[in-house]
């Protein structure tokens, strides 16, 4: 059914729909917001001023959608927030104004009806800056006036409106640098967007699927870095710096025990603003972030103590640009937080970083004899402040200490029964966070008989294991916990334990250099791997694991 | 009277009429603003819009207590939130200041001095 002309019922509905979308998106839109003043309210401003205009027609008392248009006109002006809200309410003034004498309106109608609201948008300004919801809503407009002779539905000219829209907001950017330095499109115009794309809904078009959206914690903190960067690149010198301390903090509202007052954001803000100054506020229902340059530090904690707990504390002393430390009797520092800890037992620094850039969330220091205390498992799955974790022991032995950690914490957390660093290794390579914690636990548990280990490292005393004959110190390689092979030639040994590894499927070998091992002794170990089988491929990695000079993993 | 920046280099002063430019330019970006009123109507002429080159005339910059204190005078459109416009110019008068200034702004007074009807209405 084409819907040829809209009456009071539509008119209703598209207003219902568009303050809907905006609604659902408000975050996003805030999340965009650096212009004219990047403090993140953009979207929260639009809303509240949509949702008043739609809350005036919802009351209203009339099958005029002339009168309709007058109302929705009013209530945006009552309920102006901000300078996109003022843009707003402008437009859909101009575009009442063009519809006062109609009690329904043809696809012709509501073309003129956007003009005339872009226009009278365009009169309130001295300087029209282009590159903002102005832009949009002339871009809108004008896709509008292209279509005005062949469409003969109300949904032609909203696809147009919307399509308008969307590309004159691509092109914001271009418009108004301060955007393309934080690579953003504009807030407002995105704001505008939403609220056509809900006109469009309602009178037949469809659109994708709303994105529930909530700026992450590192898209809050790319806005303060902006916020941060702007300010500090305008001062003349950091001698000079009236408030030296580049303060940040994170509050968990409304947890307790600290928290004693409601969180209100204009009241926050503006106490803060007393403290200091480059003050930027984001927040949402759970968590608001601060980062302002304040002379007393201390007084930004304390404040923001009243209204929940403080989970993240970053001072820079601006002057001497390092890290203060925060001195002892202050709130202990919380990881941001995650979904999912990846926590693995590992010794030695080339080991750290390697399983760090596989995804591993923190790394507890196994140490010479590889066996850290429950309590240290514990306090590592604590520390990451998750909400659910995997252990990888990377050790036999571990795994009882960690299955105690399993019961004592408080988040849902598994063990991958990870027997070596390889394994350990492997098994990162099969997590996804985005499945849930049995599926991931079973994927890595499978990929762990994907890998063989060996080990090189010396015997500490004489001994004999089925046919061989073991000397002290002798060269041992041991694959999976035992020892198949022994020698005095570093190269010949490792060979030897390779080849017991492999098996038709091989495809991988890694080399991981310990403390007592070193890059070109690997590099040889590797030729001769590669000689032996040129089907091989050999990886080496510092690993500066102590005990065993030489790591070896056959996949 | 200016604001004064020390720095190891020596000293940094800063006008009032550059401020009150600052300051105009940050204020005539904001939407429902159509200009800048002088402060002294009666002398120049009741409702005369300022151009670019004048807008210190619509503009008081004072300091008091080594902050600074601006009092800008506007005429805004027809037909928009007067109340929500004006704390518009405000906060952007004060992060303009302090940003391009790193001068802490007391107080940011708006005085609304005349309205523009637009032609349709």
């Amino acid at each position: 059914m084409v819907l040829e002309k809209i009456t009071a019922h539509e008119f209703i509905d598209m207003i219902r729909l568009g303050s809907h979308r905006l609604e659902k998106n408000a975050q996003f839109v805030n999340s965009l917001n650096v212009f004219p003043v990047p403090d993140g309210d953009t979207g929260t401003n639009m809303n509240l001023t949509f949702q008043s205009g739609y809350k005036a027609v919802n009351e209203a008392d009339t099958k005029h959608v002339g009168e309709l248009g007058q109302v929705l006109a009013k209530g945006l002006l009552m309920g102006a927030r901000g300078n996109s809200g003022v843009i707003t309410s402008q437009i859909f003034r101009g575009f009442s104004k063009s519809i006062e004498q109609k009690d329904s309106l043809t696809p012709k109608d509501l073309v003129q009806a956007f003009a005339s609201g872009v226009q009278t948008a365009y009169q309130t300004v001295m300087k029209p800056v282009e590159g903002t919801i102005l832009t949009v809503a002339r871009g809108a407009s004008e896709a509008a006036q292209a279509v005005i002779d062949q469409a003969t539905s109300i949904e032609q000219v909203m696809q147009a409106i919307v399509q308008g829209a969307k590309v004159a907001l691509a092109t914001t950017p271009d418009l108004l640098p301060v955007l393309k330095e934080v690579g953003v499109v504009d807030s407002g115009g995105q704001g505008l967007v939403f609220i056509y794309e809900g006109f469009l809904q309602a009178v037949g078009g469809s659109v994708t699927d709303d994105q529930a959206y909530q700026p992450d914690a590192q898209e809050m903190d790319e806005m303060l870095n902006a916020a941060h960067h702007q300010s500090v690149q305008t001062q003349f010198s950091n001698d000079d710096i009236a408030n030296g301390f580049c303060t940040e903090i994170m509050v968990n509202l409304g947890e307790q025990p600290t928290s004693d007052e409601r969180f209100d954001y204009e009241t926050f803000q503006h106490t803060l603003s007393e403290i200091g100054d480059s003050l930027l506020v984001v927040a949402d229902e759970d968590v608001v972030k601060v980062h302002v340059h304040t002379q007393r530090p201390q007084q930004v904690f304390t404040y923001g103590r009243k209204f929940g707990s403080l989970a993240k504390i970053k001072i820079d002393n601006m002057r001497i640009q390092h890290e203060t430390i925060i001195e002892n009797d202050e709130p202990k520092v919380v990881a941001e937080p995650i979904d999912y800890a990846v926590i693995a037992v590992v010794s030695g620094i080339g080991l750290e970083k390697l399983y760090q850039s596989l995804g591993v969330t923190t790394v507890i220091s196994g140490g010479q004899t590889m066996n850290p205390s429950t309590n240290d498992i514990v306090e590592a799955i604590k520390n990451s402040n998750a909400k659910r974790a995997i252990i990888l022991p990377n050790n036999g032995n571990i795994v009882m200490s960690a299955k105690q950690a399993c019961k004592v914490v408080k988040i849902p957390t598994v063990i991958v029964p990870s027997k070596s660093i390889a394994q350990g290794m492997t098994a990162l390579l099969s997590f996804d966070e985005n499945t849930d914690l049995e599926t991931n636990q079973q994927m890595m548990t499978e990929a762990l008989a994907t890998v063989k280990s060996g080990q090189i490292t010396h015997a500490v005393r004489d001994s004999e294991v089925g046919t061989l004959k073991i000397k002290k110190d002798d060269l041992i390689g041991i694959v999976d916990g035992e020892i198949v092979i022994n020698g005095d030639d570093v190269v010949q040994v490792s060979l030897a334990m390779c080849q017991v590894m492999q098996d038709e499927d091989s495809e991988v070998v890694t080399i991981l250099v310990g403390a007592q091992g070193n890059q070109e002794t690997a590099r040889q170990i590797s030729q001769a791997i590669v000689n032996d089988n040129s089907e091989l491929e050999v990886e080496i990695h510092q690993g500066d694991q102590p005990v065993y000079p030489y790591l070896i993993a056959v996949e | 009277m200016a604001v004064t920046i020390q720095t190891k280099y020596g000293q940094v002063d800063i006008s009032n009429e550059v401020i009150a430019s600052i300051v105009g330019c940050a204020a005539t970006d904001i939407y429902g603003i159509v200009g800048m009123a002088s402060k002294n109507q009666i002398r120049d002429g009741v409702n005369e819009i300022l151009n670019r080159d004048n807008y210190t005339r619509g503009v008081v910059v004072h300091q008091k207590d080594n902050k600074t204190i601006v009092d800008v005078y506007i005429i805004v459109g027809y037909g928009v939130k007067i109340s929500e416009v004006c704390r518009n110019v405000q906060n952007k008068v004060k992060y303009n200041l302090e940003t391009m200034l790193g001068a802490p702004t007391a107080k940011v007074n708006v005085y609304v001095q005349g309205i523009k009807i637009l032609e349709e209405d």
